[in-house]
């Protein structure tokens, strides 16, 4: 067998999008109860999971304790039923821990960390369903969990992979595309600044192609951000409906956290 | 969009199973690609089908997979193929037949179109459970051929096309306009004068009815599985590489040339050796393959004696002791098959060799390749013929490989039939150029267009141009100019060539016609034209007298230094005053009295005289400049390793009057030297400006080792020879020359230009800076420039040359140029075609010798006997080279018996019993009759008969009758003698052929000569003059045959020169 096209002769990509689209992304808000934040995002086939915890004060050794800003805590793990092959190690591998690090570094650069000194915000994600472009999908479902969470942030933070075949860029890859030995780029984007939060590139690319894989990672990203905008307007609008609604029997007690909408312990 | 899943079982690298889910994006914008579409499809960009046919065809997968050869004849129009179809293709019949359906796609001759039917969301339809491929690809392909049909809401009825009758039956009653037929019913119904298309496909149905019926029993090992082997070949277990096939013992030997350093752990640093058929496994000369080696004890050694009837040309090789890496062929990673040419056997070989003479063996023209079984109902009409077949498979049960028929040629042993042959062996074609391409053409008469006199550098009026080529040139390239510049301080040097470009638009038919053939085709007797007669010899030939459209370099120089001051590229209007030969130049520039231009014959005394001064300054400045740039390139150490040429005399009609060898003038090198600084200056300009994607010529330094046989000939005459760069080199073969024998030097320079390797075009992003270099002509950059009527890299280097100077105005390009990756591609391409034009060359100049001595009796016509100068020595024989008609060949001092050639006192030799002792510089015979020693360089007279076989090209065969030279030498110059011969040579076989030809259009009563059309479709045949003359030169040069890679150029250069500077 022909090694795949992974670009046709008409500008069709193997799951048949043009080089600019993006795979179909959905996301919920609020998945979870006890957490502080959650969320739950597919982009195409790859579904992911996050979960925030805190701002709390930081647990373990205290000498991590850091007096001018919060210490953000990531951990990345992947599910055993998450490939076609059956993983043997969810996490804790190499790759995972890398990946953590990364997670750790975007969110670092996104955060307003400096409100919360002397605290901890542990960001957990897993995810579900592998196919392609897992550092984004953690990154946009992180992003939401922390708006979930309530931390405030100094934008959202949207992240795309971009990879080169036959001199054009090609948006948001999928399993296929980034096995397929072409070059594969990371980039998380503070889409209002344009500020890059995050870049990686493993592979060989020629400089002169650098810039023009870069712009459109970064369009990529931009598209993102709106539909993650979306979701979270949709979502704040279900539960301002919901608070309404339920305000009455809530007005009594006083525990509510500002912080947490209390529509989310009914979903 | 709306995303679906799609749902495979692929197979893993560890080999088991995996299911995979893929997404499976559906949208409505697929485009139609249809003329007549009405729902505002993005048809714009791609080829759309025409609106003007009957119907549209839509083929079924199994078709373009096994039929897609039908599918490429042209008068074949409206195809729609799918994308179901286009996969099914890439991946059941690999790269190379996936690609030739792309280019098929892209190519636009061709009337059809690729339709997306799987993205498109209501042509799609998912595979059910439990479904079979085949049929699934079918469901897929009849929706697509309904939506075609809808989708034109009914404007044009739809045929489907399908080799399987199930789904005639199912489907042809859906849908109403919708049809489904069987691919035979539709080329009968449809194209039932399209006779070709639908023997094609009986004989590629029948191939695949006889593939199913195989035998059982296994013959070869089976190839292993492609995984296996690519991660074979990364660890280093297995080499990868390409069959080379010895042509002189095509069953035993095969060589691997390993690619890259990719084996780093086993020290391979030559090919490995296969031996026998088992274990080459069923691989093609050509094919690239993976190879196992074998322990090192079963390494064997190469055979160094002369075969019978075959001369072996390799220089520097290993005895045959010395074993050799040895391995076998574990699996095939690409098959490299092309077209090959076969002919049939008699027909009671054919009774002999199975019961069913439906199937039947034929030997392929090439030795090189394993006899080919193909199934044919017309073997008894085909005696004896010459045919062209494909390879379809070799399946590991079958002795030989499977083919099937395309095309007769004709019959075997006719000129035409072997021509064609030759075409075809080397794939070269060349058709006639069609209408649409002649349509293209400008319209003649031609007159300057007012747009471009505004757009161009007019220099009709400033500047005297004027050209030096050959006598009765037609296709003028390149004109010349120099003046001194007002005030004193400088000369203006101008060299203008040709503006094909601006004829041969990018893209046009014509520009791909080109771009297909790459080169004007130069055979012995005939030529094919790279480009249409209108354009090379008129509106783009450089003539005397008339305003035609250039591309112009023009130096600034300093009048004492000669150093440039400025350079101008550009495009100009020019006007050449003269129209010179180079015999007229020299004299004009000898100041020999007589010598005038014709142009000036109808002017007054006056001012003739002042017309003639001032073209005789200008060929002064020439000469002058020409020679400090000659001498600057020779400090560098530039080579000359041309041979003697010859011209023809010509009387009144035009007739070949006499030969005589070209008086190596002064005016030759001036020229050639100008052209060399052009296509220089030109290399550095578009290197500049597209420093990743020019295209250049580099000559790369050979390997010290090639030298060997160079240094020790020249060291067994008392030569020494330096190699270690090129200057040295070209001092020490200026030195050995012997006042004797002016052969001997020739001889050494042909040594050394076979020691090099070719020169050959790339793109300058491919390889880094310091690879650039011309070797031969000692120049760091250089590109071909100035022949753009017959050469297409001149053609692209003058739109790079375009380019650069529209970016240096800031103009924007409006057509981006073709990048690193194209511009590589088209690089190797053109090499290829090079290679394939010279080999053509060199084949059907072996051809018309062996018809020349055909017809001749040996025994007793005084022409088969001449003198020959022994130039290597072999184990059972010598290799020499013959003057008189340019032939190399072998002679062989042992025969099949064993005996060997012993000599008498008058230097007669005859055959006795007797052994052979070879050294390195000489061989002896020793006999009862005495010893005898041949030494190198020493003149044998041998006698030249034909060895005719009935598959193969026939072959010379040469045996000494005596040790001392022929008849003191006949002739009184070596170059004469060859130019002599050689023209003899072809008139006769021209004139024997066509008689045979006339003599059998009589006997049918008048058929027309097929001559006649081919004249009429611009392709140069026989008796057109500037042909034969170019032929001559050409048939000159070909005895230095395969080298002279390092030549520098005179004038026109010598078209067909194999391997041009």
């Amino acid at each position: 067998m022909a090694g795949l096209e992974l670009l046709s002769d008409q500008g069709y990509r193997v799951d048949g999008r043009k080089p600019s689209e993006l795979r179909k992304v959905q996301a919920r808000m609020g998945v979870f109860a006890q957490a502080d934040g959650s969320a739950y995002i597919e982009q195409g086939n790859t579904k992911a999971l996050a979960v925030v915890y805190g701002p709390h004060e930081v647990r373990g050794s205290r000498s991590r304790t850091l007096h001018d800003r919060a210490v953000i805590n990531c951990q990345y793990s992947m599910a055993t039923f998450s490939t076609a092959e059956r993983k043997r190690r969810p996490h804790g591998d190499r790759k995972s821990s890398e990946m953590s690090l990364h997670l750790k570094q975007t969110f670092e650069a996104a955060v307003l960390t400096q409100l919360y000194p002397r605290s901890q915000i542990d960001i957990y994600v897993k995810i579900l369903q592998s196919d392609g472009g897992n550092y984004s999908a953690c990154v946009n479902a992180a992003t939401l969990a922390v708006i979930d969470a309530g931390i405030p942030m100094r934008d959202y933070v949207c992240a795309c992979s971009a990879g080169f075949v036959e001199d054009t860029p090609l948006a948001d890859l999928c399993h296929a595309e980034e096995s397929g030995g072409g070059t594969s780029l990371a980039l998380a984007l503070l889409p209002r600044g344009g500020q890059i939060a995050l870049l990686q590139m493993d592979a060989r690319l020629h400089q002169d192609h650098l810039d023009t894989l870069i712009e459109a990672a970064m369009t990529a990203c931009k598209g993102l951000s709106d539909v993650l905008d979306s979701v979270v307007r949709q979502h704040l609008q279900e539960v301002s409906v919901l608070t309404r609604d339920l305000g009455v029997c809530f007005s009594a007690s006083p525990c509510i956290s500002v912080r947490k909408p209390p529509a989310l312990y009914l979903l | 969009m709306i995303k679906t899943d799609k749902i495979l079982h692929l197979k893993s690298s560890r080999g088991g199973k995996v299911r995979v889910v893929r997404e499976h994006y559906l949208r409505e914008d697929i485009p139609c690609f249809s003329a007549l579409c009405l729902a505002g499809c993005a048809n714009a960009d791609g080829k759309v089908l025409s609106a003007d046919l009957t119907h549209y065809v839509v083929p079924d997968a199994a078709v373009v997979r096994d039929f897609l050869e039908v599918l490429e004849f042209r008068e074949l129009r409206g195809i729609v193929f799918t994308q179901t179809a286009c996969q099914s293709v890439q991946h059941s019949r690999g790269r190379r037949q996936y690609n030739r359906l792309r280019s098929l796609l892209k190519d636009p001759r061709h009337d059809c179109v690729l339709f997306c039917n799987e993205f498109q969301r209501y042509a799609y339809c998912p595979r059910e459970k439990g479904e079979a491929q085949d049929k699934w690809q079918t469901r897929c392909v009849y929706r697509a051929a309904v939506w075609y049909f809808d989708h034109l809401v009914g404007l044009k009825p739809v045929v489907m096309i399908t080799e399987d009758p199930a789904a005639v039956t199912e489907y042809s009653s859906l849908n109403a306009g919708v049809y489904v037929i069987s691919t035979q019913e539709y080329l009968q119904s449809f194209w039932p004068e399209l006779q070709a298309a639908q023997e094609l496909h009986g004989s590629i149905a029948q191939a695949l009815q006889e593939r199913e019926s195989e035998g059982q029993e296994r013959q070869y090992t089976e190839h292993l599985p492609a995984e296996v082997l690519e991660a074979g070949i990364k660890s280093g277990r297995y080499v990868q590489g390409t069959l080379n096939v010895n042509k002189h013992r095509a069953q035993l030997e095969a060589f691997v040339r390993v690619e890259g350093s990719t084996n780093k752990g086993t020290e391979l640093n030559s090919d490995v050796l296969v031996c026998g058929a088992k274990l080459r496994n069923r691989a093609v000369h050509g094919d690239t393959v993976a190879v196992e080696l074998l322990p090192r004890r079963e390494w064997r050694g190469r055979n160094t004696a002369l075969t019978e009837g075959e001369a072996e040309e390799r220089a520097g090789e290993e005895p045959q002791s010395q074993p050799m890496p040895t391995g076998r062929v574990v699996g095939i990673l690409q098959r490299n098959w092309r077209d090959y040419v076969v002919t049939f056997p008699p027909r009671d070989e054919v009774q002999s060799q199975s019961h069913n003479s439906q199937r039947i063996l034929v030997t392929p023209w090439d030795y090189r390749l394993p006899r080919i079984r193909i199934s044919t109902q017309q073997a008894d009409a085909l005696q004896g013929h010459r045919a062209i077949v494909r390879l379809d498979s070799w399946e590991s049960t079958s002795l030989y490989p499977n083919g099937h028929f395309v095309r007769v040629l004709g019959k075997a042993g006719e000129l035409e039939t072997e021509i064609q042959t030759i075409l075809t062996e080397n794939s070269i074609h060349v058709a006639p150029f069609s209408e649409a391409q002649l349509r293209e053409m400008p319209v003649n008469p031609w007159q300057v267009e007012s747009g471009e006199v505004e757009v161009r550098r007019d220099l009709r009026d400033t500047h005297l141009v004027f050209s030096i080529d050959p006598q009765g040139c037609e296709d003028v390239d390149d004109t010349l100019s120099v003046r001194t510049l007002p005030g004193g301080a400088g000369l203006e040097l101008g060299v203008h060539i040709a503006d094909v470009t601006h004829f041969v638009r990018e893209g046009t038919l014509t520009d791909l016609e080109a771009r297909a053939r790459a080169t004007t085709y130069y055979l012995a007797d005939r030529r094919y034209d790279m480009l249409p007669a209108v354009l090379s010899a008129d509106l783009c030939s450089l003539l005397g007298g008339v305003d035609r459209y250039a591309m112009s370099v023009l130096w600034q120089l300093d009048a004492q230094t000669l150093a440039v001051k400025k350079v101008w590229f550009g495009r100009t209007l020019i006007c050449s005053s003269y129209q010179l030969h180079y015999e007229l130049a020299q004299s004009l520039l000898n100041g020999q009295e007589g010598a005038e231009p014709a142009e000036l014959a109808e002017l007054g005394p006056a001012e003739r005289g002042q017309r003639l001064a001032d073209l005789r300054e200008a060929l002064r400045l020439l000469t002058h400049v020409a020679r400090q740039l000659r001498a600057r390139r020779d400090e560098g150490g530039a080579l000359e390793l041309e041979g003697v040429e010859v011209r023809a005399q010509l009387d009144a009609d035009g007739n070949i009057t006499a030969l005589v060898p070209r008086q190596p003038l002064e005016v030759h090198e001036t020229v050639a030297e100008c052209m060399i600084y052009a296509n220089h200056w030109v290399a550095r300009k578009i290197q500049e400006a597209f420093p990743h994607q020019a295209l250049l010529r580099h000559h790369p330094a050979p390997r010290q080792e090639f030298f060997c046989q160079l240094t020790d000939s020249a060291k067994a005459l008392g030569f020494s020879i330096d190699t270690r760069s090129n200057k040295v080199l070209a001092d020490s073969l200026d030195r050995a020359l012997d006042p004797e024998d002016p052969l001997v030097n020739r001889l050494l320079r042909m040594m050394a230009t076979q020691a090099m390797s070719n020169a050959l075009y790339f793109s300058t992003g491919a390889l880094p800076l310091d690879q650039y270099e011309h070797y031969g002509l000692a120049l760091d950059r250089y590109t071909h420039f100035t022949s753009p009527i017959r050469r297409y890299a001149d053609v692209i280097v003058h739109r790079l040359l375009t380019a650069a100077i529209e970016k240096e105005k800031g103009v924007e390009a409006n057509k981006a140029l073709a990048n690193n990756k194209e511009l590589e591609a088209l690089a190797h391409h053109i090499n290829d075609k090079n290679r394939a034009a010279q080999h053509a060359q060199k084949q059907s100049t072996e051809l018309f010798q062996c018809l020349y001595f055909k017809d001749k009796d040996p025994q007793v016509d005084e022409r088969c006997v001449a003198d020959a100068v022994v130039y290597a020595i072999r184990a059972n024989g010598m290799l020499v080279f013959i003057p008189q008609y340019g032939v190399k060949g072998a002679v062989y001092l042992k025969n099949r018996e064993g005996q060997v050639v012993s000599v008498r006192q008058d230097g007669s030799c005859e055959w006795e019993s007797g052994s052979l002792q070879r050294y390195p510089d000489r061989i002896s015979t020793s006999t009862t009759a005495g010893t005898h020693t041949f030494c190198l360089f020493h003149h044998i007279t041998v006698r030249i008969s034909v060895q005719s076989s009935r598959c193969h090209a026939d072959r010379l065969w040469l045996e000494v009758i005596s040790s001392r030279p022929h008849r003191a030498a006949p002739v009184p110059g070596a170059g004469q003698g060859a130019g002599h011969g050689r023209a003899e040579l072809v008139q006769e076989v021209v004139r024997w052929a066509e008689e045979a030809s006339q003599r059998e259009a009589e006997g049918r009563g008048a058929a027309p000569k097929l001559s006649r059309e081919e004249r009429e479709f611009r392709q140069s045949r026989g008796p057109n003059l500037y042909t034969l003359l170019q032929e001559i030169r050409e048939l000159a040069l070909a005895d230095l045959s395969s080298c002279q890679s390092a030549m520098p150029q005179p004038g026109p250069p010598p078209p067909a020169c194999p391997t041009s500077a």
